[in-house]
């Protein structure tokens, strides 16, 4: 539901890093996203469309890497990885003891400017 | 060309929730970012909260609104500073629309601030504002199902209350359930059961209150 301000954030510090750069267009920014993160590629792709005009990023397109949600058992030592967006217990032993892993990340991690 | 670049999305909201963390605890002042959905109570439990602690402990509000100000003055009416932010659409509380009224609310002598976040039950726990501890209100009208459909903010949440248990003999909700299920995503979440209309409930976590800040 917040992606707007999410894209606003995403669009300063690409700006920024590009001008810092020397350069004044932007070409691709590619991101990391987390499933547990909150924000769906979907709408994160709608609201950069929406925004990124009467920016450098104009022209540019947004690649979504999406990240699993996975963890680790404090019981059973076992790295497992779920396709929910939450972990509720270990999927091997059931256990509630266990670490989150990844699954929150919202980070930009590459551009390509012009 | 191509480069990388290592950056957190929120980087900016989170360095300006450390700001306004060490602008807390310098003047002393324990914040609480208090959350639920639309109408579960979060007003109802200051109001409660304010009368039950007869001035023994400085309060101030921040009151997260998309429009309007009828929380800010609910507030005021019972003599607590207030300030009111609109957030002109946004979903949420950020940082930085803390930060921008800091200034407005006598920090010195406050004990215990609340920032009551906007009424959503998803997007204020993807946010931290600057405070100590997050408590969440769950109304049991909203269903027993809720903790497992909406978990970050149960996983993120201190304390839970779960409000209006007066009107537990009109529904069929099963509030063991909401206990076990918000227990299984957090622990060590404190559980309220509270009536915010008959003041049920109010007493205990008002003396958890006194103990986070004493
Ligand atoms: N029956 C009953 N009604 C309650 C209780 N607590 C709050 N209400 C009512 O629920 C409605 C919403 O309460 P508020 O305190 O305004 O809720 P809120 O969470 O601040 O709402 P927003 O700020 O709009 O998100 C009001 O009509 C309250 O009188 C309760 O314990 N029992
Ligand atoms: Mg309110
Ligand atoms: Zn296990």
């Amino acid at each position: 539901m917040h992606e707007a301000s999410i894209v606003g954030s995403l669009l300063d510090i690409a700006v920024k890093e590009c001008r810092e750069r020397g350069f004044n267009k932007i070409a691709s920014i590619s991101v990391r996203v987390g499933k547990a993160s909150g924000v769906m590629p979907e709408a994160l792709l709608f609201a950069f469309d929406a925004m990124k005009a009467e920016t450098i990023a104009a022209g540019a397109s947004l690649a979504i890497e999406e990240v699993p949600v996975s963890g680790y058992c404090d019981a059973c030592r076992a790295d497992f990885t779920v396709e929910e967006e939450f972990i509720l217990s270990c999927p091997y032993c059931g256990g509630s003891s266990f670490r989150a892993q990844s699954g929150r990340e919202l980070d930009i991690i590459e551009l390509e400017v012009d | 060309m191509k480069f990388k670049v290592a950056s957190k999305i929120l980087d900016a909201n989170e360095r300006i929730a450390r700001e306004n963390r060490k602008i807390f605890s310098d003047a002393g002042v324990y914040v609480i970012n208090l959350m639920s959905s639309p109408g579960a109570g979060k007003t109802s439990l200051l109001e409660n909260t304010i009368k039950g602690l007869k001035g023994g402990m400085g309060l101030g509000v921040i009151e997260g609104d998309i429009m309007g100000t009828d929380d800010a003055v609910r507030i005021e009416n019972l003599g607590v500073p207030v300030v009111q932010i609109n957030t002109g659409g946004a979903c949420h509380l950020d940082a930085n629309m803390i930060n921008e009224v800091l200034g407005d609310l006598p920090l010195k002598d406050i004990d215990i601030l609340f920032i009551e976040n906007v009424g959503n039950l998803v997007c204020p726990a993807e946010f931290k504002v600057g405070e100590d501890i997050k408590v969440m209100i769950l109304s049991i009208a909203e269903g027993h199902d809720k903790p497992l459909k909406y978990p970050l903010m149960f996983q993120e949440s201190s304390a839970l209350l779960i409000n209006k248990v007066d009107l537990k003999p009109f529904l069929d909700v099963n509030v063991e359930k909401i206990r076990r299920d918000a227990l299984s995503l957090n622990p060590s979440v404190k559980i309220f059961e509270v009536s915010c209309r008959t003041g049920e409930g109010i007493d205990q976590w008002i003396q958890w209150l006194q103990t986070l800040t004493s």
